[in-house]
């Protein structure tokens, strides 16, 4: 009980020493960040507004920002070790450098936030109000996990592999702690990534090596990796369950979950947006570009069609950039309209798997994988 | 006709009842601020608008977890009264330009 009331006493007081470097008004800059959507200061859960999206590449300094628990105080590359543990038979403790010898690979691929959206389900569920800018595609390079697993010797028969970050729950607050499949673990495109962007991975990014899980949600991406574990059954704390678990038979809106019926989130589903025009703003008459980002987890972005007229006539629009499975494509369509006003511009992406945007994003206790159709308002004044 | 008006005072009385006092909500602020910020900013808990239950829901975990909240009622009420799911979604908070930081 007295350790609990210390962490609470040390927790206040970095509380106020973050007030204190606030300015009067009660605004706040993140350090490396440009103005982005605030959602929480402490720890930082910052979402990038749409207009920042125009790029294949999301730039660092806009790039969304997701903790559960307070951040780990900045680690030491000289000092940092990863271990490798439990079903090796050479049980590892690396250093930056030693991680740095392996190969290493570069993989292009989106993190979105598994709660990506949850602001735009009704009724409303806790937690952050994400709205369509928990995501972003970066370029992610360091050794493929397969390859520290080879070197510790990891067991056959390990099935899962559990990834702690540094960063530790205030007071009782579980530690993020994730499980993953071995078999998504050894993909070739499973990384320790240790560079963003081609500069080395930010703090608020998992500084200095963070998971990379192509194609699945941003939470198995864990930041500031300290260890990986072979192991036989997958990791039962608070994020694996019931955290980031979606119902297995869709539930009435409003209803609470079944925990029995609960599933680990696998993979992600197939998702557009509109990034040009913005939403509710004027645009003069003439032509209108309407562009966007598609993605859908594994697969890849077979089309994506776009409606000016509020989905009742649609046209395919043009994809640019190379068919990569994990990383966005861009979109873009010319659109004339002919007379002005209020238009409901709608975008609708179809995968390689067949899957289809839905009208309507099912309803989930924990307000995960919205991927309704995009949608955008524009008014379309007089030239 | 006859039945109307009764019903209306009864709706009136469980509002009146239902609705909490000045000196509760005033209690639930001091409340949010000892039990909730030495976890987390305010902001987290002020940009949602949940349901009765599902803010009674959330303060439950979040004592799981180790806050102490004595006086969990006027906590509740507060919350109900400013961040319930019939208030309107208030528009985004920016963050100011920290490129310039370290």
């Amino acid at each position: 009980m007295l350790f609990d009331r210390r962490q609470i006493f040390a927790a206040l007081a970095a509380g106020a020493a973050a007030r204190m470097v606030r300015a009067a008004d009660d605004s706040v800059a993140i350090p490396g960040k440009r103005p982005m959507i605030l959602h929480n200061d402490r720890p930082e859960d910052l979402e990038t507004p749409v207009r920042y999206f125009d790029s294949y590449l999301t730039p660092v300094d806009v790039f969304f920002v997701r903790q559960h628990i307070p951040r780990p105080a900045p680690i030491d590359p000289e000092t940092y070790r990863l271990t490798v543990n439990g079903m090796v038979s050479k049980p590892l403790s690396l250093s930056l450098a030693d991680l740095k010898k392996l190969p290493q690979y570069t993989v292009p691929a989106v993190l979105e936030c598994t709660g990506n959206g949850r602001g735009f389900y009704s009724p409303k569920v806790p937690g952050i109000q994400w709205g369509r800018g928990a995501i972003g595609n970066a370029e992610w390079n360091g050794p493929r996990i397969s390859e520290i697993l080879k070197l510790a010797g990891a067991s056959s028969g390990a099935a899962f592999l559990e990834t702690d970050g540094a960063d530790t729950g205030a007071i009782k607050t579980p530690d993020f702690i994730r499980s993953l499949p071995m078999a998504k673990a050894l993909h070739p495109a499973t990384l320790l990534a240790l560079n963003m962007n081609g500069q080395p991975i930010p703090n608020l990014h998992g500084f200095p090596a963070r998971l990379v899980v192509p194609g699945w949600d941003g939470t198995s991406s864990v930041k500031w990796v300290i260890r990986l574990s072979a192991t036989a059954e997958p990791n039962r704390g608070f994020f694996m369950n019931p955290g980031y678990r979606y119902p297995k038979y869709a539930l009435p809106p409003g209803t609470p979950a079944r925990p029995a019926e609960l599933e680990v989130i696998e993979g992600m589903p197939v998702k557009s947006t509109i990034t040009a025009p913005e939403d509710q703003s004027k645009a003069p008459l003439g032509p209108i570009a309407i562009r966007g980002f598609a993605w859908a987890g594994e697969q890849a972005i077979e089309r994506v069609d776009v409606s000016t007229d509020g989905g009742s006539r649609w046209r395919e629009a043009r994809l640019t950039g190379a068919r990569l499975p994990f990383a966005w494509r861009l979109w873009q369509i010319e659109w004339q309209p002919t007379d002005p006003g209020y238009y409901t511009i709608l975008s609708r992406a179809t995968d390689s798997a067949g899957r289809v945007q839905p009208i309507v994003a099912e309803w989930n206790p924990s307000g995960y994988l919205w991927n309704a159709i995009d949608r955008v308002g524009v008014t379309v004044e007089k030239a | 006709m006859r039945k109307l008006v009764p019903m209306i005072l009864a709706a009136l009385l469980a509002a009146a009842l239902w609705s909490a006092d000045q000196a509760t909500l005033d209690r639930g602020k001091k409340e949010e601020q000892q039990s909730c910020t030495p976890c987390h900013s305010l902001r987290l808990i002020h940009s949602q608008r949940l349901s009765r239950a599902t803010w009674g829901k959330e303060i439950d975990k979040m004592a799981g977890w180790g806050t102490v909240v004595p006086d969990r009622d006027a906590l509740l009420e507060y919350l109900v009264a400013n961040y319930g799911d019939d208030k309107p979604v208030p528009p985004p908070a920016m963050s100011e330009d920290g490129t310039g930081k370290k």
